[in-house]
């Protein structure tokens, strides 16, 4: 329709310039003259009618004349097009192993689809190369005879590939015909394949969602638990169930089942998350299995399963309590955290007015003179935690170097309530105030104590119940909300100043809070508003956190003694804010199909960079075959990394050593495992990537197209401006659009003049 | 502090007077000290006694005075900030937890029900600890073990060397002190005299702190038997003599288990 009405594809209005083709000469000026004079003298005829319908009809007259000026001036479509029979189409079929799977319709493989499309001359009138990619790129002998085997699909790997290094000719544009299902691992760099200025047009094929799938998306654990403690992995399950339903969720280790959940699936959440919870068991290397018992209708039982390997080693965090006061809060913050191994925590007390204890230390030196004596000696903890302490219990030097070990070393500051904390403390004048998540305000003279006595209920906000840093267990949403309404009440309360910006509010305390008595079931009335008692925020490198109270032992001394729930609330938190704090060194090992990604990040005592250290590391294959890489610096300070070829299926060791300039001996040394293959990467996120493929046209000037709708992809190959192409004129003096204008004009005139009564 | 025949006397005077009932101490945010009340067999001179012109009932022995001058000084000696109107409560109250540090005296003659046995014993494994405190001689020992034995069957009592981290947190003891009531107080032998105690009274000479101690050697509950640190709380005033020589070790005693509890 649009063809016929403008007289040129759409595609060549897009890319092609406006210019007259006549001669502006003595005819044309004549003729325009003759115009303008009929409708000025015709204008006359319309003297007396009001103002407003007088415009309308010149209006209209003065469009019909200059669009008739228009066509005598011949106007042309100036533009550029793909030379015919010199330029080539490259067509990419995808015979990855998630081709096999069922097109959109279900009615054949999305390879079979792909097949039919090319029969049917995808290419256009150009001439076609037609090549196949899977974890390379390659001619495609008989189309045919191509097959969905691949084990890996490299997608923009194999576009980059083709770009760079295609030289059978021109290439007009790249159609490529996958499901965008592309490997993890792969490159995303889209820049190289921009440059080379070819179009790619995307041709999708496949479905979405695969009706009934359900999968594990993704497992996420952390790097280094320690032994015989509680392992939080967040697994995303991903599913085009119709229905609601329930999958059960395992977690094996070998064939001993470690934990399981059962997951409700509902159509209109196809992707969510499960927290899943397991021991960690005794040190060294596992692999852990996660596993959905799906249903006998999922079409792709192999996405059913993921591995991880897991290194549970002796990792510790350092913890430095300061408290002013002896209280119950100490006692029991104490105790629930000597049952986490992964914590190491060091308390110092004011006892009396001039005495001090402290408990945990390794040494008769460490906080000797109370809080550490030196930055360096500070920035060996991860995470400190302030009770009811006067800020006079910290010299200028010592203020100043708290902010800094979050801003900069990126540790952790926790602050409890306590009749000397916070503003009443003194703390609102010293550094760390700026990176605490609210405004710290000292109380009026005239109004109530800050710190104050009450019953509260703690429950947790929307971004509580999802957080690491408020978790008491519960298997779902539900049963956490359940765990924290039956939770005894708090005893106390810190008034809070208001938010910064940047702060989230992961628990509230409510109080007014009153049980019926003799009530069955029990029956809590919440009366007050809702008030912060967890608050969190970012700060620098680290992160700080205010918790309003100081009576949680009370979830330990009202509850049965086998109630966890103080214990593991304590724990996590602990954990959790200390566990963000990053070490000297690090070493990150990332596995892809066939390669590991080694970064190692370096800082001495004081988190400053080392840029000048000799990093090497020793790669010991599966089969025990090692050879040494020296790692070279990377983008960002004391940074090393070098990606090593990893060809072996199996279990890899890396051991890097570093050492900085001038240091003696054998420097730090430290070991990563990683796996390599071992699953059916194809089988893992196999639904048609919609935006990958959007993004891969519109970075290079081609377009995402369905099956079924490819009637304008010949003209938008033909107009797409790359290989070899021609300067063309296309005249539009004849378009059917102009003359159907010129006559909807006349008409509407006539129709006005009709209504007004002036023919 | 309790002959047996002050009691007999005090009982046909009519003088049944108790203790004032302390309110309840509802700000838990200072430290509050929280007496037990419990039940104890016999009658006159056993379950209750006749001393200053009342009837006392074995569980409120020195109370409330021994906790109130105990309060002013541990605020007035240390960090610990503590309510001077200590509580009382009986083991099966349902806010018992709130106390995490409970005081019990004179537990020679003590009985518990099952309910006070089973509260004790999640009390107990909870974190909480009790102290007990004037008890004397073996057959006094011999019968608080036996009711012991109850909430935490299988459990032995260990007397705590006095290179024990409680006699240390604050000050250095370094020595258990004997403590006798204040009516045996100036006599040469600190120890009171076995006919006011539970026959066959035995060795009465030497004070020792027990304690039960969980798996993790923590602290559960603790004994201080052979001496009455409480009286030396009571007493402070009865004479500037008596506060040095006595009330000044119950209270370096007192401040030691008090932190050590805040702290362990």
């Amino acid at each position: 329709m649009f063809e016929w009405l403008f007289k040129v594809p759409r595609h060549a209005y897009e890319q092609g310039e406006l210019v007259f083709g006549g001669e502006l000469g003595w005819i044309w000026w004549l003729a325009a003259a003759l115009l303008v004079g009929l409708s000025v003298g015709f204008a006359r005829r319309l003297k007396g009618w009001p103002l407003g319908r007088r415009f309308a009809i010149h209006t209209l007259q003065f469009a019909a004349v200059a669009l008739l000026l228009t066509i005598l001036a011949g106007p042309a479509l100036q533009i550029l097009r793909v030379a015919e029979g010199v330029n080539t189409v490259a067509i990419l079929v995808d015979t990855s192993s998630s081709m096999a799977l069922p097109d959109a319709n279900g009615a054949s493989s999305r390879l079979d689809a792909a097949k039919r499309l090319i029969a049917e001359g995808i290419g256009g009138s150009e001439k076609t190369a037609i090549f196949q990619f899977d974890d390379r790129l390659r001619p495609a002998g008989s189309v045919a005879a191509l097959d969905a085997t691949g084990k890996r699909s490299r997608l923009v790997h194999a576009l980059t590939d083709l770009t760079a290094n295609y030289d059978q000719g021109a290439l007009a544009a790249v159609v490529v015909l996958t499901d965008g299902a592309q490997t993890p691992g792969d490159a995303d760099d889209l820049e190289p394949i921009a440059a080379g200025g070819v179009p790619v047009h995307a041709v999708g094929i496949g479905s979405v969602a695969i009706a009934d799938d359900v999968e594990i998306a993704e497992v996420l654990l952390p790097p280094s638990p320690p032994p015989d403690t509680e392992v939080a992995a967040r697994v995303t399950i991903r599913h085009a169930r119709a229905e609601v339903g329930e999958v059960r969720l395992r977690v094996r280790e070998g064939e001993s089942v470690l934990a399981a959940a059962t997951v409700r699936l509902d159509p209109d959440t196809p992707v969510l998350i499960k927290d899943v919870v397991f021991p960690s068991g005794a040190a060294g290397l596992k692999e852990v299995t996660f596993e959905l018992e799906g249903p006998d209708s999922d079409p792709l039982p192999s996405n059913d399963t993921r591995s991880r390997l897991l290194d549970v080693a002796a990792a510790e965090h350092r913890v430095l309590y300061l408290e002013g006061e002896p209280r119950w809060e100490f006692k029991f913050i104490r105790r629930a955290v000597a049952e986490d191994k992964a914590i190491d925590m060091v308390t110092w007390l004011r006892t009396t007015p001039r005495k001090t204890y402290r408990q945990g230390v390794t040494g008769a030196d460490e906080l000797a003179d109370g809080f550490p004596a030196t930055l360096e000696a500070l920035y060996r903890y991860d995470l400190v935690i302030l009770g009811s302490l006067r800020s006079n219990a910290l010299n200028d030097a010592q203020h100043a170097w708290l902010e800094t070990f979050v801003a900069e070393r990126g540790g952790s500051v926790l602050a409890l309530a306590g009749r000397q904390a916070m503003a009443e403390g003194g703390w609102d004048v010293k550094p760390l105030a700026r990176a605490l998540p609210v405004m710290l305000e000292r109380t009026a003279p005239d109004t109530a104590a800050a710190y104050t006595a009450g019953e509260y209920a703690a429950q947790p906000t929307a971004a509580g119940l999802v957080s690491a840093l408020a978790d008491i267990g519960g298997e779902d949403e539900a049963a956490r909300e359940e765990r924290w309404a039956t939770l005894p009440m708090l005893a106390d309360y810190h008034r809070l100043g208001p938010m910064k910006p940047g702060a989230t509010t992961l628990l509230e305390a409510q109080g007014s809070v009153r049980v019926l008595p003799g009530a069955e079931p029990t029956v809590v009335v919440r009366g007050g508003s809702a008030v912060p008692l967890l608050v969190a925020q970012p700060y620098g490198f680290g992160q700080t956190a205010i918790l309003a109270t100081a009576s949680t032992w009370r979830w330990r001394m009202r509850t049965p003694p086998d109630d966890e729930r103080h214990g593991l609330f304590w724990r996590h938190l602990i954990r959790h804010l200390a566990g963000t704090a990053p070490p000297t060194r690090r070493l990150a090992v990332e596995a892809g199909y066939d390669v590991l990604d080694l970064n190692v990040s370096l800082k001495d005592a004081r988190f400053q960079p080392i840029t000048n250290a000799a990093v090497t590391a020793r790669i010991t294959a599966p089969d025990g075959e090692g050879f040494d890489t020296v790692l070279l610096p990377v983008a960002g300070e004391g940074a090393f990394g070098k990606a090593v070829a990893a060809t072996k299926p199996g279990v890899y060791r890396v051991d890097v050593t570093a050492r900085a300039a001038g240091e003696m001996g054998a420097g730090s040394t430290f070991t990563r495992l990683a796996r390599v293959g071992g699953a059916d990467l194809e089988s893992f996120g196999a639904g048609l990537n919609v935006p990958l493929l959007t993004r891969i046209a519109a970075a290079t000037g081609g377009r995402f197209w369905t099956p079924d709708d490819l009637g304008e992809l010949p003209q938008a190959i033909a107009f797409g401006g790359a290989g070899i192409q021609e300067r063309e004129r296309m005249p539009l003096w004849d378009a059917p659009f102009l003359y159907l204008l010129l006559v909807l004009l006349k008409c509407l005139e006539w129709s006005l003049r009709r209504v007004w009564g002036g023919i | 502090m309790k002959p047996a025949v002050v009691a007999a006397m005090a009982i046909f005077a009519g003088s049944f007077a108790v203790a004032t009932e302390a309110p309840p101490a509802s700000d838990l945010t200072v430290f509050v000290l929280t007496r037990i009340e419990y039940d104890s067999v016999g009658g006159a001179g056993e379950a209750y006694y006749g001393y200053d012109g009342r009837i006392w009932e074995r569980w409120e022995t020195d109370f409330p005075q021994a906790e109130q001058n105990f309060a002013k000084r541990v605020n007035q000696l240390t960090s610990v900030v503590a309510s001077r109107q200590p509580a009382r409560r009986r083991l099966t109250a349902p806010n018992l937890g709130d106390s995490p540090f409970i005081f019990m005296s004179d537990v020679g003659y003590m009985t518990l029900s099952a309910p006070e046995m089973r509260a004790l014993r999640d009390y107990l494994h909870n974190g909480g600890l009790l102290w007990v405190d004037d008890f004397w001689g073996d057959a006094e020992w011999a019968s608080f073990e036996r009711a012991m034995a109850g909430v935490l069957p299988g459990k032995r009592w260990r007397v705590l060397p006095i290179e024990h981290p409680i006699f240390h947190t604050v000050f250095d003891i370094e020595q258990m002190p004997q403590i006798p009531a204040r009516d045996f107080a100036g006599r040469a032998s600190t120890a009171e005299p076995p006919w006011v105690h539970r026959f066959p009274a035995g060795s009465l000479s030497v004070p020792t702190m027990r304690a039960y101690t969980d798996d993790d050697g923590r602290l559960m509950a603790i004994a201080t038997h052979n001496t009455d640190i409480a009286d030396g709380w009571e007493r402070e005033s009865y004479g500037e003599w008596y506060f040095e020589r006595f009330s000044t070790k119950s209270y370096r005693v007192g401040i030691n288990v008090i932190v050590y509890v805040l702290t362990h």
